[in-house]
Order: structure tokens, then C-alpha cells, then sequence
């Protein structure tokens, strides 16, 4: 008798994707889309490759079978753990026994590190996908999330800063249901932009919208563009630069700009005095602006402005509050508006200066510069949820190489001054962002806007002056001292500057602090020994840990240097309440939102354990169950309070629950929360529906209606306060006699200045004592959606599709260079960079620039059941964290310089 | 009298394989047994470049030749143009998989599996199948029947429909009857210019693709 249970999968950031599993006479026996979400999913109810992929990850053989000891202490590559069966007690027993030593002496170790460390894996898979944990976490204290911070690479990083504080876009994304035209560069959206990237943007082809992939080689979504431009490696910057210059300076702005949209929604019109801060009121410490009407400077908030200024120069009189809030008074000083700031800034960035360093046409960079003006629709509207909003149907959305490092910043800011000048940002068909993270409530984007200094939304820095700034660590990364803008909320730790990761510090930069290893760290569904940059140096600080338990569903290399294995349930065996909607992560923008449960499809296929179950046994075994079923009880899981009005679904702090009795009362809570207090739904009817949502208006998507009711403007394009914290922080860490971090300092500037950001990896061959000029290949990496997340190297049906993307078969080159090189398809490659060497097969393509090679996913695997026979090469063995190549938010990008030749067998 | 077809846009396939897997799964294939194959080719020379993600299988043509050569009769065409293999007469001689200009049939030998040894699943669901025969696409035909059977619409309702249209997370899937003009098949390949591969070779595919919309010349899939 066949039975379809709805569940969900979480494979990757854009979940949870609705499926039902079909289930006959005990088996999996397959995957169907749950078309009861049609209506509201974004993906209309469909699941991608991964979520069929389940029931070779619930089924497979290579799955640890049961908790697994290590025998022989000896950690390393070469050596046998000599794993050995234990019992879930024994497991549970040995790793509290583990922590409780850790909570007898103190949760901080001598330099107030924790001794208890923690790694997500999945690209920090959300603490809250694992079960009940983030109560286990809330109740212990002290922990170092940061000690793999690894997201700096393989992230969005100067887009999570940079957008959050500006447009709360910690991922930005196309309105792609609405919009004309998307520059995307480098943005990867068919590969990970999950189930409704893939969907959106299908439909946009459909009906006729413009698509230009800007990278440099032919990717997935570069595929499905109008237009492929394939730009030389890290020279987007100029890029945008030049576009903006062709913009402002080569047409005429005011005709070709969203003028209303410059002066009352960004800060173009703020006075900037001599010493470069805003010109304030002397008295409300408010910025001024120039009313050309009244000839005089008022404040920005001052009802009686008539007009804006945009250009030209004023006498004013005020202050400026630049950093440690010292003051300077002016009397009649010669101030201009921001804008006429970008007016100048702009001028020495021509297209033919970036034509040149980005290897292009000059003629690309104008007529695309057109066709954004062009399509921006200036003085239409839409109507959404019956209320009238602009429609700029013009998106620009950046990818994640483009993101991180030298560059970053400026890609970041270019994008979004791209965008504020045609008035397409968080309007439809614009630019939007898709989810906050370092703002709460993550849930609702209006929710997280609060008016803040200057008329700008409020953002929760990390404190720089000289009272609050952190000046002894309390992380190994020191995301909290080094990085104002990665503020400090539960993604933060994830999102610290790469080369101070524990993992992955370089002996050879002598000048970081070194910290001593956690006592415990615990791995979950992550695999940095494969992942994470300078492989090499990984594997070593792995063997060096004292106590390292991984949880996961197959043996790997990472788990090869555990002491203990705990195998946990697959995805078609755990219980768990989720949220999904409004919007999640790239694409995920649902018609409601809501909560959807995980069930168990089939009893469990190996000895493996619930997550909740293994909290709770953890959490009784180390003496802090009531300090769990407390965090529980407030709030920690999913946000969902226990009490509340009208129910009142408590946990008893001293009892012990099991994983059905606490999810049961979570979805109580959260249907009794969603409905106000209509409807009360436990276990048995999520088990039964799979979902519970309540619509969601659109509008809620776009931030310009509330920045227009609280009469708020984007902190934009004027960075006053980046300017501000960059010198505090210098005060900071130059009075602790930190100077290693200099080079980082120079990027805090009110507006970035540009340059050809690709001779950073140059400088680095030179630093290695190579030749650059030998290593005049670059790099690249690219995600293929079977790979995008998923932990799916393992799933042999992942990668019998793949084979039908060139690139998963080796390293794609362009053609005609391997032809002037006698490489042909097939042959054995050799790719050496300054720091490492692989072997790969040469997979020739006109895909790619001559100057460029390209991996596929993250692999290199040696240990990982089926792909460790896959024999394709990884990225991360060919390079080297360097403070070089990183930039102020500490990340730094997915690349680097090589050379590649036959390999000679 | 119905035909059924299927046409695949090509503006819309992303190439994420997700109806490769879709249908492994679904039909319980094992390795390197594909109904449907998402093929990438590449067209043009740096920096003009461009690639296509054609989806790949049977055509269920009009006039099949894997028919006429197949000398057990297990190839037949139904009435409603579903071309399927009938596995307890196929005798493996594999004339069908030469005659087919499409290359759409695969040979099922000995069963395989993923691993060193067979997982559950496989041990459970690939003995649906029978060994020594040819696989190929057939449009998920008793699916199709099914779900006529209990009053649903192929095309319109998952329980009626080849299961890799449903999977598709691009839309670029749609199924039909090609001999009812008013169909959404008829009309897309109308309206949008819906073409078959090899029609050099006259066999009437049923299925038909969409072209880009931008940049591609039609002949260039053919292939």
C-alpha cells in the first residue's frame, strides 16, 4: 500500500523546498513535488536534483551504521582511526563526559577562548536545521562558532555586509517576476538560486526578458543569458565603475536618472564639509542640505525644504563629527552635496580605462550602461497589495567571486549606486534583497527597519570607539574586534575574516594572535577537511585537535581525525519543524509563510539518532536540562515562544521530553502564533497536511514603502560612517599595537576608490617567491546545482548526472589554448599554483577565456565513500589564506594564479 | 484519436538534470540507464559562445523504425502512439537500438548497481525490472493509463503525466495530444515554431522542441 508523507528537504540555503516521499511496505520508494504548496511556493511545490538524490542518501551503503570510537590515537591522513561500533550511551556518555570536564573548569580557556568549539557545515547549515540544538547552544554559554569561518570565500561576503547595511540585502537579488533587463556578474543563479532561481528566472526568459551574464567563462546561468561578456577575473569593479561613469558624466543624469528618487531616498543631497563628514546643525547634530530655492542650508528632515541641491558648491556654516565624535566648527566653509562628490570621484573611471583592464570592447561597457537606462521605465509604477509602487524593471546582481575580496567593497557599492541612480532598488522589477540576517526578525524584512542616526535604518555595528571596542578577543577569529559591520548576532561568528581561521592560519604570517585549540569541537554535517582553503594545513590542525566528534552520515575527511562519529538521522528519517517563507535566501520569495515538518518517511535505515534526541541526551548528561527546556521554553527554537496569548505549551525546566512531545508542542505554538490563536495543530496534523502558512503580501518585499513611511533614506551613496569606524578602528588597534591589519584600514573610505583589483594575486605569486608571470593563468571556481550545498559528493546519482556538465569531468580550458599547448580532451593536467599542485582532465571549451581555467564544485575528495574515486581536483589545495588578498570584511575570493601543463605519466 | 507528444522549450532548460534523476528514481533505474539525457552543446568560438541544454530520450515517433526491425514484435506502437517495449518478449538482440536514429535505447544487461553492493532500495525496486532487455523512454505509459483510468488528464494532473514534466523546475515540459489542434502542445508548436529533431529521417517524433529565443539557430540541435 503506497502512502505520499509530506516533508521537506534542506539541502542548500534556498529551503526548505515542500516534496511528499512515496513510501510502500516500509521503503522510500520515490520523490514527488507537493503540488498542495503550488500556490504559494515559489517553485510551485517541485524539489531540484538533490531532493531526488534523498533516497540514495537514505539507502546508501557507505553510511556510518552506528556510533563509531576511535581506537588508534594517533591522528592522521595515512593512519587508520580503527573505528569501533559503541552503543548510543556509550556515545552520549564519552562526549558528555567530554563537556562536562569543560563546564568543572570553566568555559573559557586562559586567553578567554571557549573550549568548546562549534562547526555548521552546508556553508553553516542554520543551527536551527539541527533539530533542537540552538536551545542546546543557548543553554551551555561560551562557544566559538569561528574556528572553520570558512563562508568568506565560498559566500556572498561584501554583499552580506554591505547589503545588509544599506537595503538590509544580506543575499540581493532580481525581482525576476517583474523585471526587463538583469546584469548579472558572476551570479550563478541556475545553479544556486535553488528550485524557484531556477523557476523565475525560466518564466522571465519566457516571456522576454533580458539576461547578461558578465564572467569569464560560459556557467550554467551564463548558458541560459542573452549575452555572455566574458570579463577578464576580479575586474568587475571597473566594470560598474565605468558604466556609472558613462551615466553620469557622458549622458545627461538629470534626464536619464530617477532625480526624485536620488534626492529624497539616498543621501546624494548632504552637505560634505572641508573635512570630509557631513556638514551638521551646530545645534541638532543633523546632517544639512542646500535648499537652491531658499539659498540656504537646512536640515535633511526640515519641512520647509523646497528643493534639493545636487551639484555645485555652498557656503554653510555648521559641524562635522568625525571619528571618537570629535568635533569641527565651521563658519561659512565651502561645503558640496554628496552627489557632486560622485560627480568627481567618477570622472577618471572612463570606459576605455576599464576596456583596458577588463580585457572588453569600450563599446560593451556604453551600450550596456544604455540598455540599463533604457529599460529602467523612469516615472512608471506598478501596482502591489493594491498599493502604487515605482517600477524600475532593471536588476544588477553580483556573484561570489565578484563578492569577496580586493573589489569587493566597490562591486558592492557600484551595484548599489547603479541602482539608486536609476531608482531601482527595493522598488519592483529592481534590485531587492532577499533575506536580513544580521538584522532581526529574519522572518520579515519590514520588521527590521528602524529609523536610525541621520535619517538613515538603524544597524547594529560592532562598537568602535574607545569605551566599547573589544580589546581582548573572545573569539579565535576576532570577527567582533576586527569587523564592525559583521555586527553580532548568530550569523556573525560564520562571517570572520578568513585567514585568522583557527583551521586555517598561515604559520607563516607570524604577526596573528595564535589561540590554543578548543577542548571539543563538534562537527556538524560538515566537511572542512575538503572545503576549506589550504587543505593541507587543515588536515594538520585537525590531527592537532583533542577532542573532535562529527556528526554526519558518511565516514569523510574530516571525520577520518574524530574521536567519535555520531550518525544522524538522513533527511527522509529526522523530525523537525521549519519555518519556510516569506523570503529565505536568493530566489525563495513565497506567496506565504509558515511552518512545514520534516517526518520520518521510514523507521531509520542504519543505527543513527534523531538530533533531538541527541541534544536531549546531551543536554540531561551534562547537568543543563533545565537550562534547555527553558531556552526552548523562551523562544530559541524557530523564534517560537512556548507561552504565549492564549496557549501556554511549557516546558517543566526538570523533565525530559521526547523529540515527538517538544516538536508537538512547537507546532501548536506555531499555528496558534500564525492564526492568533484560531487554529491549534500539533504533530499528528503537520504529519498528516506537512504544512502550515498564512499569506504573506507582496508589498512586504519591497523596503521603499517603509522607507517612505518612516520617512527613512538608504545610507547611500555617501559612506560617512564607513569612513568613521575605519578610523576608530585604526585608534583601536594601533593603541594595542596592531598594524598587520593596516592594508584592511585603507578600505574604509567614504567613497571607494577603484583599480584593477586582479594584481593583488600577482603581488601574492611574488610573496611565494614565484614568478607572476609564469602563473598567468587564473583560476576560477563555479557551482553546478548538484553540487550547490547539498553534502552530496557521496550520491553516485548526483554524479552520473553531472557528467553531462563539462566541467564536473575536470578542468575547463578554453580550446584554442589548449590546442597551442598540444593539450587535447581527456589529458592529464597538471594545475600548479604558488602553493599547491593537482592533476585533472582537460575539458577544452570556447566557454572559457584563454586566460582562464575552471573547477567545478569542491571535491579532491580521499576518504568520502564513491567520491573519493571521482578523481576531480579541488580548488582549495591550490591556495593560501594571505592578509593580501583580503579585504576590510575579511573575506577574500574563490581564485588564484596558475599554470598548467601535460602531465607526464 | 489521440496522439500523445511532448514539447520541450529550450529557452527554459536550465540543464540542472533534475528530470534525469527525477525519472531514475521514479522508474528505478540503475546506472547509466537514463530515459531522459540533458545534453549540453556548445556553439561558437571565443567570444561568441553560446551552449544549449538539450533534453534527450525517446521520440515515441509516428513511424518508428525500432518497430519495423524488431523481430520479436516486443516493440509495438499503441493506438494513442506511446512506443513501448513489451520486456517479456524482447530478446535482447538489440536491432532497435541501431535503428534508432536518436540513440534513445539503452540495453539493460545484468543489473547494476551504485555501490560495492546493493543498497536496500535497489535490492527492493530494480527487480521491477527484467534483465537482458532494451529501456527507453516510453512517457511513463502506465502512468499515463492509470491516470486516465481514474478520470485524470495527462498533461493536466501529475497522476497522468510523465513524471519528468512535473519534476521539471524550469516549466520547459509540457505533454499533450499532438492531433487535437486546441492542445497546449499543438498551439505552443505553432505558435512558437516547435520543431523535431531529424525529421530527415521521417519518423515523426512526438516530440517536439521550442528554439531560444535569442541567439540560436535551430539547426544548430539538430544533431
Amino acid at each position: 500500500m503506497k502512502k505520499k508523507l509530506p516533508t521537506y528537504c534542506f539541502q542548500c540555503y534556498n529551503g526548505p523546498d515542500l516534496f511528499k516521499a512515496v513510501v510502500e511496505d516500509g521503503l522510500v520508494r520515490s520523490i514527488e513535488p507537493n503540488l498542495d504548496c503550488k500556490d504559494i511556493s515559489p517553485a510551485e511545490g517541485r524539489v531540484c536534483v538533490k531532493a531526488y538524490g534523498l533516497v540514495q542518501k537514505l539507502y546508501h551503503p557507505g553510511r556510518v551504521q552506528s556510533p563509531l570510537v576511535r581506537t588508534n590515537p594517533k591522528k592522521g591522513r595515512d593512519e587508520d582511526p580503527g573505528w569501533k561500533e559503541i552503543s548510543w550511551d556509550e556515545a552520549l556518555d564519552m562526549l558528555a563526559g567530554k563537556m562536562n570536564k569543560i563546564r568543572e573548569n570553566g568555559l573559557t580557556d586562559e586567553d578567554g577562548m571557549p573550549k568548546f568549539a562549534v562547526i555548521m557545515g552546508q556553508a553553516a547549515a542554520p543551527t536551527a536545521y539541527a533539530g533542537t540544538m540552538p536551545a542546546f547552544f543557548s543553554a551551555w554559554g561560551a562557544i566559538d562558532f569561528t574556528i572553520g569561518t570558512g563562508e568568506g570565500i565560498k559566500c556572498y561576503h561584501s554583499e552580506h555586509l554591505f547589503g545588509e547595511l544599506w537595503h538590509r540585502g544580506f543575499i540581493s537579488a532580481s525581482d525576476t517576476p517583474r523585471t526587463k533587463l538583469v546584469l548579472s556578474f558572476g551570479h550563478n543563479t541556475n545553479a544556486s538560486g535553488g528550485v524557484a532561481g531556477v523557476m523565475r528566472h525560466a518564466w522571465a526568459r519566457d516571456r522576454g526578458c533580458k539576461r547578461i551574464q558578465v564572467e569569464p567563462h560560459l556557467s550554467i546561468s551564463a548558458t541560459t543569458s542573452d549575452e555572455w561578456v566574458p570579463i577578464r577575473p576580479k575586474t568587475d569593479a571597473p566594470f560598474m565603475y565605468a558604466m556609472i561613469h558613462a551615466i553620469l558624466l557622458e549622458m545627461d543624469w538629470r534626464e536619464v536618472c530617477d532625480v526624485p528618487f536620488i534626492e529624497k531616498r539616498t543621501n546624494s543631497p548632504y552637505l560634505v564639509g572641508p573635512g570630509g563628514y557631513y556638514l551638521r546643525d551646530e545645534k541638532s547634530e543633523k546632517p544639512m542640505v542646500w535648499d537652491p530655492v531658499d539659498k540656504s542650508a537646512k536640515t535633511f528632515d526640515d519641512p520647509t525644504i523646497k528643493g534639493y541641491a545636487l551639484e555645485g558648491a555652498y557656503k554653510a556654516s555648521g559641524i562635522e563629527i568625525g571619528a571618537d565624535n570629535k568635533i569641527e566648527r565651521y563658519e561659512d566653509a565651502e561645503c558640496r552635496p554628496a552627489f557632486q562628490l560622485v560627480l568627481d570621484h567618477m570622472k577618471p573611471y572612463t570606459p576605455e580605462w576599464a576596456a583596458e583592464i577588463c580585457d572588453l570592447p569600450v563599446d560593451t561597457i556604453r551600450r550596456i550602461a544604455r540598455e540599463l537606462v533604457e529599460a529602467a521605465c523612469l516615472g512608471e509604477t506598478v501596482e502591489i497589495s493594491g498599493e502604487q509602487l515605482p517600477f524600475r524593471p532593471v536588476a544588477i546582481t553580483l556573484g561570489k567571486t565578484v563578492n569577496n575580496g580586493p573589489g569587493g567593497y566597490q562591486c558592492c557599492w557600484a551595484r548599489t549606486l547603479l541602482a539608486t541612480l536609476l531608482g531601482a532598488l527595493e522598488v519592483p522589477g529592481g534590485t531587492v534583497g532577499a533575506s536580513q540576517r544580521l538584522n532581526k526578525p529574519h522572518h520579515d524584512r519590514w520588521s527590521s527597519v528602524w529609523p536610525g542616526k541621520d535619517g538613515f535604518m538603524a544597524y547594529p555595528f560592532n562598537p568602535t570607539d574607545k569605551e566599547n571596542w573589544p580589546s581582548e578577543p573572545r573569539s579565535r577569529a576576532m570577527y567582533t574586534e576586527l569587523i564592525p559591520l559583521v555586527a553580532n548576532t548568530g550569523w556573525s561568528p560564520f562571517l570572520g575574516p578568513v585567514p585568522l581561521a583557527w583551521f586555517s592560519m598561515d604559520p607563516d604570517q607570524k604577526e596573528l594572535p595564535r589561540f590554543k585549540p578548543p577542548e571539543v569541537l563538534m562537527v556538524y554535517r560538515g566537511n572542512p577537511g575538503a572545503s576549506m582553503y589550504y587543505t593541507d594545513l587543515v588536515l594538520k590542525r585537525l590531527s592537532e585537535l583533542p577532542f573532535m566528534v562529527s556528526i554526519g552520515y558518511t565516514l569523510d575527511e574530516t571525520n577520518h581525525f574524530a574521536d567519535l562519529i555520531l550518525p544522524d538521522h538522513t533527511d527522509l528519517e529526522g523530525l523537525q519543524l521549519f519555518r519556510f517563507g516569506p523570503s529565505i535566501h536568493s530566489e525563495a520569495f513565497w506567496k506565504s509563510y509558515g511552518f512545514a515538518l520534516r517526518q520520518p518517511a521510514v523507521e531509520p535505515v542504519v543505527n543513527s539518532i534523531d538530533m533531538t534526541d541527541l541534544v536531549t541526551g546531551l543536554a540531561e548528561r551534562t547537568g543543563i536540562l533545565d537550562l534547555y527546556n527553558e531556552a526552548i521554553n523562551a523562544g530559541m527554537l524557530l523564534g517560537l515562544r512556548l507561552k504565549g496569548s492564549g496557549y501556554d505549551y511549557e516546558l517543566d525546566p526538570k523533565k525530559s521530553y521526547t523529540k515527538e512531545e517538544l516538536w508537538d508542542r512547537l507546532c501548536k505554538a506555531s499555528t496558534m502564533i500564525l492564526s492568533d490563536g484560531k487554529d491549534e495543530h500539533g504533530l499528528d496534523w503537520f504529519k498528516e497536511h506537512g504544512f502550515y502558512g498564512v499569506d504573506y503580501p507582496q508589498i512586504r518585499y519591497y523596503m521603499h514603502p517603509v522607507m517612505v513611511r518612516w520617512g527613512l533614506r538608504y545610507e547611500f551613496p555617501f559612506q560617512e560612517r564607513i569612513r568613521i569606524i575605519g578610523e576608530e578602528l585604526e585608534m583601536r588597534l594601533h593603541d594595542k599595537g596592531i598594524h598587520w591589519w593596516d592594508p584592511q584600514l585603507e578600505e574604509y573610505q567614504a567613497l571607494p576608490e577603484c583599480e584593477d583589483f586582479s594584481k593583488p594575486w600577482d603581488e601574492a605569486c611574488v610573496k611565494a617567491g614565484k614568478d607572476p608571470a609564469e602563473f598567468n593563468l587564473w583560476l576560477v571556481n563555479t557551482r553546478s546545482m548538484q553540487y550547490a550545498w547539498g553534502s552530496n559528493a557521496a550520491i553516485p546519482a548526483m554524479a552520473e548526472a553531472a557528467k553531462h556538465v563539462a566541467g564536473f569531468k575536470g578542468a575547463l580550458i578554453n580550446s584554442t589554448m589548449a590546442a597551442e599547448r598540444g593539450i587535447a580532451e581527456g589529458d592529464k593536467i597538471v594545475i600548479e599554483s604558488p602553493f599547491g599542485s593537482c592533476v585533472g582532465r582537460a575539458v577544452p571549451r570556447q566557454g572559457v577565456r584563454p586566460d582562464t581555467v575552471v573547477f567545478t564544485g569542491q571535491f579532491g575528495n580521499w576518504n568520502t565513500p564513491f567520491a573519493k574515486d571521482l578523481g576531480i581536483p579541488n580548488l582549495n589545495v591550490l591556495t593560501k589564506p594571505d592578509l593580501g588578498l583580503l579585504d576590510a570584511g575579511g573575506s577574500t575570493a574563490d581564485l588564484v594564479k596558475v599554470k598548467i601543463y601535460r602531465k607526464v605519466d | 484519436m489521440v496522439r500523445w507528444g511532448m514539447v520541450i522549450d529550450l529557452t527554459k532548460c536550465a540543464g540542472c538534470q533534475t528530470c534525469t534523476v527525477a525519472c531514475k528514481v521514479e522508474n528505478a533505474l540503475g546506472p547509466r540507464i537514463q530515459r531522459v539525457t540533458v545534453v549540453e552543446k556548445e556553439i561558437g568560438t571565443f567570444p561568441k559562445v553560446t551552449r544549449l541544454y538539450i533534453p534527450k530520450r525517446c521520440m515515441n515517433c509516428k513511424d518508428p523504425q525500432c518497430v519495423e526491425v524488431c523481430p520479436s514484435g516486443a516493440t509495438e506502437q499503441r493506438e494513442d502512439g506511446i512506443v513501448v517495449i513489451n520486456k517479456d518478449d524482447c530478446i535482447g538482440c538489440r536491432y532497435c537500438m541501431m535503428a534508432c536514429p536518436y540513440n534513445a535505447r539503452m540495453f539493460r544487461g545484468v543489473e547494476r548497481s551504485y555501490f560495492d553492493s546493493p543498497s536496500k532500495w535497489e535490492q527492493r525496486r530494480y527487480p521491477e525490472h527484467d534483465v537482458g532487455v532494451v529501456d527507453k523512454c516510453d512517457f511513463c505509459a502506465e502512468r499515463v493509463d492509470q491516470g486516465l483510468a481514474n478520470g485524470l488528464k495527462p498533461g493536466d494532473d501529475l497522476d497522468a503525466t510523465p513524471f519528468c514534466v512535473f519534476a521539471c523546475i524550469s516549466n520547459a515540459m509540457e505533454f499533450g495530444d499532438l492531433d487535437d489542434p486546441d492542445s497546449k502542445v499543438s498551439q505552443l508548436i505553432k505558435e512558437r515554431g516547435g520543431f523535431q529533431l531529424l525529421p530527415e529521417m521521417e519518423t515523426d517524433p512526438s516530440v517536439y522542441y521550442l528554439p531560444r529565443r535569442q541567439g540560436d539557430d535551430e539547426e544548430n540541435t539538430d544533431e
